[in-house]
């Protein structure tokens, strides 16, 4: 059977290549209507599903005919009745589902047709823009200023967490000269942030100080750094950066393999999933600080379900596992990323913290204990070093966020007892006295432990029915001082720790 | 219909529409002066040797998930059972990585013999191997 090939205007396509749905909708839309996308326009309004068919000619029109594209706008302009609502839909499958493909012109048409979407204040602009934000650079944000702080301005703080993120990456590659220009615009972008609109960026809650901290030593962000930190610093602290922070540095594309990888597939099954996504993601100069953004997005924004939990579906502490192993070469990447697991221990408070963002980290501790003692004790030693180190004018607050989460993921049942790490022979001496003093905790416990003390979330534990869909995350709730009842065992548990061995193998 | 893999029988005719993931690819070799490889594809029932031909040997790479319409799984000199477009079936790309599968059992590596209720029919009649002898498990 012959392939039937068809080429698009709009986007690439390879020979052997299913052809894309929406794509073809838009461009059976266009060919339909083509003599009713010429001037002079008709005067009757559209019926409603011819409507929702102008609408997608004219976005491929828009994005496919860049000489004719304002007469399509003027022509969208003239015929819309829901405030723009189903056109930016369109654009957001786009860019979502498109961008990746798109030829050239159409990618600059689709900025241009953004900012057309920006000045009418389309139902939906703040998700297009965000969608955008994670497929492309600065220029938009700084020509659309006044306009997205009237109408859209938590756009403007995803767009400086981006920027900032960035920036940091770019501070380590030197002497590009595009991406001198590029950086010029972004740091353009951050400091008029910080100076006009210092409220909206404390938004961003406390991985603004975390971003800000890799970009100290820049002259522009060093006077911002001094401000913040010695007058915004513990209210920040307190303000938990909200999950869509986390998706913008992560590209559609891979946040639907790593929520495939975490919700479908097996441990012990994960091998070549594993192996393709480190191909098509992490290999090249540069990729590594992807880890940081993967590691706060698993940790902060993956919230499975106690369903997922208790099955053989690759546990999150298993893929962190892999991840820390795969930038043990890079010192410098390797403490970014345990700090970005451990970040949101350091100011842990139940009342406004959700205890799965803190639970992959504490399992990664627990099963690495008996075959990989040495994961354990990097990992203790480091959040243990960073309560020394991290911020020496707050350590009480640090020490508090600490115990907190340690009492709170025994509370809730996460795990057993602490005791698992604090009597366990196979941990160094010193590092559980440390951490019995940490807990207060003076005394030494002698009790036996074994890995059939941990558990992990059970079956009492009661899941929020109505997820905070704009959070992403799954809430554990239970009343104030009730101990969640452990009895119900992992069935895969022995099975997860046996293959956690090959697990975390690096696949280079 | 769209079956899944641990349903296809040998047949001589195209009349095979699935799904599956590409897991691995051998190297290309050339026939009547045309390229042709053998790869490892699975999907949540079982796994299968394809034959990739010509133009489809650098189209498809591992973990491409691909479309077959009317395809065939038959008897191929020198390769043994394998699933093809053949000249009146297609194959394309419809996806990547977002496939959880199985490697075993194989049905290229079953010993199929005719039903002696049906003789255009094939029924399994044994294992040669649980897994590709081609591809074997990573370790």
């Amino acid at each position: 059977m012959e392939n039937h090939f068809v080429t698009s205007k709009l986007i690439r396509v390879s020979l052997h290549e299913v052809e894309n749905q929406l794509e073809l909708s838009l461009r059976q839309a266009f060919e339909n209507l083509q003599p009713k996308l010429r001037p002079p326009f008709s005067l009757e309004l559209p019926d409603p599903q011819e409507y929702l068919e102008l609408n997608k000619a004219i976005v491929y029109g828009v994005l496919c005919e860049p000489n004719s594209s304002k007469t399509h706008i003027k022509h969208l302009h003239a015929l819309v009745t829901d405030g723009y609502a189903f056109f930016t839909s369109l654009l957001i499958g786009i860019v979502v589902e498109l961008y990746v493909k798109l030829v050239d012109s159409a990618k600059i048409q689709l900025i241009w047709v953004t900012k057309e979407m920006i000045d009418v204040s389309s139902v939906g602009i703040e998700d297009l823009v965000v969608s955008l934000l994670r497929r492309i650079g600065i220029s938009l944000f700084l020509e659309k200023w006044e306009c997205l702080l009237d109408d859209s301005p938590l756009v403007l703080t995803s767009a400086l967490y981006s920027f900032l993120r960035l920036l940091a990456d770019h501070y380590r590659v030197l002497g590009v000269v595009k991406l001198e220009n590029v950086k010029r615009l972004e740091i353009k972008f951050c400091v008029k942030m910080f100076r006009e609109q210092l409220h909206l960026s404390l938004k961003i809650g406390r991985d603004l100080i975390l971003l800000l901290q890799d970009l100290s030593h820049v002259s522009e962000f060093r006077e911002i750094w001094n401000d913040l930190v010695s007058n915004h610093c513990s209210e920040i602290y307190q303000l938990k950066t909200s999950s869509r922070y986390f998706l913008l540095r992560i590209t559609p594309e891979m946040e639907t393999q790593l929520r495939f990888l975490l919700g479908n597939v097996k441990l012990g099954s994960h091998k070549r999933h594993q192996i393709w996504f480190l191909k098509k993601f992490l290999l090249g100069p540069e990729k590594e600080t992807l880890l940081i953004d993967i590691v706060r997005f698993v940790c902060c924004v993956i919230h499975p379900t106690n369903e997922i939990i208790r099955s053989e579906i690759m546990p999150r502490w298993a893929i962190i596992g892999w991840l820390l192993e795969l930038c043990r070469q890079n010192h410098h990447i390797e403490r970014s990323v345990m700090l970005a697991l451990f970040y949101d221990w350091l100011f842990f408070d139940e009342r406004i913290d959700n205890i799965m963002n803190v639970e992959p980290a504490a399992l990664l501790m627990v099963w690495s204990i008996p075959q990989y003692p040495h994961i354990t004790h990097s990992l203790l030693e480091f959040l243990l070093h960073l309560v020394e180190t991290y911020d020496i004018t707050r350590r009480d607050t640090i020490v508090r966020g600490l115990t907190s989460a340690f009492r709170e993921i025994e509370r809730k049942g996460v795990i057993r007892s602490l005791d698992i790490f604090l009597a366990n022979p196979a941990l160094a001496p010193d590092l559980k006295k440390k951490l019995a003093n940490l807990l207060s905790c003076h005394q030494e416990k002698t009790v036996h432990v074994n890995l059939n003390q941990v558990s992990v979330l059970s079956k009492q534990t009661v899941l929020s029915s109505e997820a905070n869909l704009k959070d992403c995350s799954t809430k554990i709730v239970d009343t104030p001082d009730q101990k969640l009842d452990n009895s119900v065992e992992n069935p895969a548990k022995n099975h997860k720790v046996e293959l956690f061995k090959e697990f975390i193998r690096p696949s280079r | 219909m769209q079956l899944f893999l641990k349903d296809i029988v040998p047949a001589a005719q195209n009349n095979i529409d699935t799904r599956f993931i590409i897991l691995d690819k051998a190297k290309s070799s050339a026939a009547n002066g045309k390229n042709y490889c053998i790869a490892l594809a699975a999907d949540e029932t079982a796994a299968v040797h394809i034959q990739l031909w010509g133009d489809e040997c650098d189209a498809f790479e591992a973990g491409d998930i691909v479309k077959l319409t009317n395809g065939i799984f038959s008897y191929v000199r020198n390769s043994g059972l394998i699933l093809r477009a053949g000249k009146r079936g297609k194959m394309e790309k419809m996806g990547e990585f977002t496939v959880a599968f199985v490697e075993t059992p194989n049905i290229s590596e079953i010993q199929w013999i005719p039903d002696p209720e049906n003789p255009k029919r094939y029924i399994q009649s044994g294992v040669v191997s649980a897994y590709s002898r081609i591809f074997p498990p990573l370790p």
